[in-house]
């Protein structure tokens, strides 16, 4: 345990600011606090041998204890676990207990502690350089949910073309997405009034995902199921009630082969990626009762099956991909089986497609009337493979094209220039999460990597910084001024007129949302609150 | 082959069978730190692990939905395992690091065919 020289005053304890509350911010607080006690512990160690005569080498430790702080933008911390991660996917979203349990955690232990700071926008509500002259240390872990990777062909400006993270945003109750609903109801119903529209009513839009990532997949099997399949998961009811019956042709399109869909190469973050558990989840969808049927063309398949590929299918690092293979096919049909048949809505997994412009509905030249696409075809070697173009046209109709391309990092308010910024890769200048300069800035997850990986990928990710931080206040000491911290920053927001979402309204907020009169069953987790003026409220959080 | 037949009789009779019994083996950590334990027959690996602290994220909570419980076994251990199923491969297929030894911790139970074993925690690099 820890002796009373641990919270000796004169030892200050480190104060770290976290800019964001994902994954990401979690696991570097997680793993921050745990080497910083594992690192005191150590430093005790030594002194109770030393008086035994026998002292290791290693260096004193400057500080006591360890004090963190998560920013926040939003209210409500998780970041994409609670606007991200699927609806139906409750089991990803138990990871929001473990974040949780981290105050409990943390705040146990007399040398550390956590404190949440929510609706604070680091660049807008306190000035990042103000931070970095209030902490020891500075981690940034806002991610990448501000922009969009955009495709640059003619026609993505159109109405009713939408990013998959748009749509994501509103289908998880993103307070700032809630305009997106109208686009899609008029996507979805035209001009019917919703009132009038039978629930189980299966809208006739066609919709184009262009990408086959996991967000591409979600965003499908979201469509596909529609409110009844969505009805004991925690999606908004706003939501449920423009979605209804759901839509009865989704197309899904990669411009390349199904086995290169399968690949992440390395150093290409951006890559989506074709992932079993997602696509298994569609090739259940009408077993499961969504009245959806899954389609691939066996033609396609074939079209992608080289030499090439299927070299890259061999060997121990080709039997994840196999197993995509083994499950597209067995699930294919030919062009001429007649699945329409069998259930009214159809999610099409496309192949070798590359979409070259969008167009214009005749009717109506704002909005959205088609996605157009060359046939590509494979040349290369093994794992080097590149679509082609055919000159092959292939027009596909759409009333809603979702461009799943990938997220986008950007800058925040206040960051220097092109040193802490990368604009090729929309991710912070860094090294091992240590941010290029001199300073005590830090990066952690998808804003230092890219938006790639599960949520388990940031946690190696945050034992990296982690262990760049731990060099640099080892390296420098206490050589900086004493930094006010946490009391710091509570000066600030008052002297600025912001008053912070702390943990205990935050779960105000929890309460409120799982309040069982809220619910529309006993199944459903939760109804989310979409205004953050509500949400503001029910914190008990006066704003002038 | 050599996981038919005993092991998933063990599995299924796991908990009436093992209830009283122990079985002691040990998980080796990242930075290469031992620890034994004496885990309940029946008990899930990532519970075990977690019951003698031992740090090993389990994010989803056991539901088969984010593979950071991942733990690599020892080959003679890893032929005795009950099979896969195919949402384990799934979820398997996006561990970091992945080994022809690769389980996830919180779809093993313990059962005497573990006495003895070490098992590791998958080195991350940090
Ligand atoms: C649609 C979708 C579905 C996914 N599904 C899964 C899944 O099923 N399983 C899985 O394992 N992974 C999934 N992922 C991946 C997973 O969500 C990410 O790996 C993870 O969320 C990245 O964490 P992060 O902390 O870097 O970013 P984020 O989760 O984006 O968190 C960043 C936080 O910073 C906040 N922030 C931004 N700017 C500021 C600012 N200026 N000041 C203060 N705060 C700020 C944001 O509001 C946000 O809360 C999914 C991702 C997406 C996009
Ligand atoms: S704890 Fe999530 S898969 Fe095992």
């Amino acid at each position: 345990c820890f002796s009373a020289e641990n919270t000796d005053v004169s030892q200050p304890r480190l104060s770290v600011a976290v800019v964001g509350a994902g994954p990401s911010g979690f696991y570097t607080s997680k793993y921050l606090t745990s080497a910083v006690l594992h690192r005191i512990e150590k430093a005790n160690d030594r002194n109770d041998k030393r008086d035994e005569g026998d002292a290791p080498a290693l260096a004193p430790f400057d500080w006591s204890g360890i004090d963190i702080d998560i920013l926040e933008r939003l209210p409500t911390p998780y970041g994409l676990v609670r606007y991200g991660v699927a609806p139906d996917h409750p089991e990803v979203k138990n990871v929001e207990h473990d974040f949780a349990a981290q105050f409990e955690t943390s705040n146990n232990n007399p040398s550390s502690s956590l404190s949440f700071f929510g609706g604070v926008e680091v660049g807008k509500d306190v000035k990042l350089s103000a931070l970095q002259s209030m902490y020891d240390v500075v981690v940034l872990a806002y991610g990448c949910q501000a922009a969009d990777r955009r495709l640059n062909i003619p026609g993505e400006d159109l109405e009713g073309v939408l990013s998959a993270r748009e749509f994501v945003a509103w289908y998880n109750g993103h307070p700032e997405f809630g305009h997106i609903g109208t686009i899609v109801k008029e996507c979805l119903w035209g001009s019917s009034d919703i009132c009038d529209v039978d629930d189980d009513q299966v809208s006739t839009a066609k919709v184009v995902v262009v990408g086959q990532g996991n967000v591409a997949l979600d965003v499908a099997r979201i469509l596909a199921k529609g409110k009844r399949g969505l009805i004991e998961t925690d999606t908004p009811s706003s939501v449920l009630e423009i979605l209804k019956g759901g839509a009865s042709h989704v197309s899904i399109l990669g411009r390349r082969g199904h086995v290169q869909g399968a690949f992440t190469i390395k150093g290409d973050s951006h890559r989506t990626m074709l992932r079993a558990k997602e696509l298994r989840e569609l090739t259940k969808l009408n077993k499961e009762g969504h009245n959806a049927k899954l389609i691939i063309r066996r033609g396609e398949l074939e079209l992608g099956m080289n030499d090439s590929s299927v070299a890259e299918l061999k060997g121990a690092s080709g039997r994840p991909k196999t197993r995509i293979d083994i499950l597209l096919r067995d699930s294919a049909v030919s062009e001429t089986d007649n699945p329409k048949d069998e259930a009214p809505k159809t999610v099409c997994l496309r192949f070798l497609l590359s979409p070259t412009s969008i167009e214009a509905k005749d009717s109506d030249g704002g909005r959205v009337g088609g996605v157009v696409c060359e046939r590509t075809r494979l040349e290369g070697g093994p794992f080097k493979q590149n679509s082609v173009s055919t000159g092959e046209i292939e027009t596909l109709p759409a009333d809603l094209v979702l461009t799943s391309i990938g997220y986008k990092g950007m800058p925040l308010e206040g960051m220097k220039g092109r040193d802490q910024f990368d604009h090729q890769q929309s991710v912070v200048n860094n090294l091992h999460g240590k941010v290029t300069g001199d300073n005590n800035l830090f990066a952690s997850g998808w804003i230092k990597r890219g938006p790639s990986g599960i949520i388990g990928t940031n946690i190696m990710d945050a034992k990296d910084t982690v262990k760049s931080i731990m060099m640099f206040i080892e390296e420098n000491g206490r050589v900086r001024d004493e930094k006010d911290g946490r009391r710091g920053l509570e000066k600030y927001l008052e002297a600025h007129e912001t008053v912070p979402i702390r943990w205990e309204n935050f779960q105000a907020i929890e309460v409120a949302e799982t309040d069982p009169a809220r619910l529309r069953n006993d199944a459903q987790p939760r109804e989310k609150i979409l205004q953050i003026t509500e949400m503001e409220s029910i914190a008990g959080i006066l704003k002038q | 082959m050599g996981r038919s037949f005993a092991s998933s009789l063990n599995t299924q009779g796991a908990r009436r069978s093992f209830a009283q019994e122990t079985v002691s083996f040990t998980y080796i950590d990242p930075t290469g730190e031992e620890f034994p334990v004496e885990a309940e027959g029946g008990k899930h690996l990532l519970d075990v692990a977690h019951d003698n602290n031992i740090e090993l994220e389990g994010a989803c909570g056991g539901e088969l939905a984010c593979s950071t419980c991942h733990l690599v076994f020892e080959e003679k251990i890893y032929d005795k395992l009950p099979p896969m199923s195919e949402e384990e491969e799934d979820m398997l297929d996006l561990a970091f690091e992945l080994t022809d030894t690769s389980r996830l911790g919180c779809q093993i139970q313990v059962t005497k065919d573990l006495e003895g074993m070490t098992v590791r925690i998958p080195d991350d690099g940090y």
